[in-house]
């Protein structure tokens, strides 16, 4: 599994697509839900997730407690990578940076960066690469 | 030559890109000259125009352009060293002036490579990172910020030398600082 993360239009996608040969996304600019991406199937091949503030927003207004979502997220990153394994594919997780700016003024929206921060030091945990794309370019934060 | 130098607010990132033209000068020979997107607007702007002019020190001669990257660039001679300060401001300037169009935008900073290519005018061209933050609410914030992260990849593509800077320290993403 790796994780690409940078900031809005900073070019993760196109990235991705240069380095990743055919793979199937799973988006939720799509219109995908999150719970969908097991439909892709199990032949081996490359699972693009993206949109991934989309599937917070969604499931933290049903979910109030920020644990037991945060829990739930790593419910999912725990089963793309037991996925990953089982089926010899490769996992790619898009994630944008949100956490740079002013602190948001709605408390949905305060959730809303607090929850995708933590998504992404989750992610960054269970992945065995992590990028940062910045304008286009992308740097290494493993080694 | 050319640099792309970006980072956050008050990063430190508009000293990097006086620093390096003024080395790449010393180098090169030629005049520097300071390529001033910002208008005084008010008179908080009339400010900070002041302050970047103290900071920048002599030995800059300024050219103003808020909008036609290109004539001004014309106006400085071959062999010369050119900051430009800053993509920000001048984005905003372009969408918002008059009717232009975000490709059109795009087609004047790449015909402003080119030509300092071209005529052998080495270019530093600074700006501000805006899109790592909450995603804009507002359509119209969309539609500027996207532009803007257009022009950065083309910019960032097309230089020799591309930098972050973080509390004033430079982060080389490309080529030598």
């Amino acid at each position: 599994m790796q994780l690409f993360l940078g900031g809005a239009c900073a070019g993760k996608r196109s990235i991705v697509r240069q380095r990743f040969a055919s793979p199937r996304w799973h988006s939720a600019y799509a219109g995908c839900r999150l719970e969908a991406w097991p439909s892709v199937g199990v032949s081996p091949c490359c699972l693009v997730l993206e949109g991934w503030e989309h599937w917070l927003w969604a499931a933290l207004t049903d979910e109030p407690d920020n644990e037991r979502l945060r829990r739930r997220m790593i419910g999912e990153l725990d089963a793309l990578r037991d996925w990953e394994l089982k089926h010899g594919g490769e996992v790619i997780l898009i994630l944008l940076e949100m956490g740079r700016g002013i602190v948001p003024l709605a408390p949905e929206a305060r959730r809303l960066r607090d929850l995708n921060g933590w998504l992404a030091q989750d992610a960054a945990a269970r992945c065995r690469r992590a990028w940062y794309v910045w304008n286009g370019l992308v740097k290494s934060l493993t080694h | 030559m050319i640099a792309f130098i970006s980072g956050g607010a008050r990063s430190g990132k508009s000293a990097h890109a006086e620093a390096l033209a003024c080395r790449w000068q010393a180098r090169r020979g030629g005049k520097r000259y300071y390529l001033a997107t910002a208008q005084a607007s008010d008179g908080e702007m009339q400010q900070r125009i002041a302050r970047h002019r103290d900071d920048r020190g002599e030995g800059w001669t300024t050219l103003e352009a808020p909008i036609d990257l290109l004539a001004a660039l014309t106006r400085a001679e071959s062999g010369a060293t050119l900051l430009l300060d800053c993509l920000t401001l001048w984005a905003s300037q372009w969408l918002y002036a008059g009717p232009n169009s975000e490709q059109a935008g795009l087609d004047m900073i790449e015909g402003l490579l080119a030509e300092a290519r071209r005529r052998d005018i080495a270019l530093v061209i600074v700006s501000n990172d805006i899109n790592e933050g909450m995603p804009p609410e507002n359509d119209e914030v969309w539609r500027y910020l996207a532009f803007l992260q257009r022009i950065h990849r083309l910019v960032a593509r097309e230089a020799d030398t591309v930098i972050q800077v973080a509390a004033g320290l430079p982060q080389v993403w490309k080529g030598r600082p």
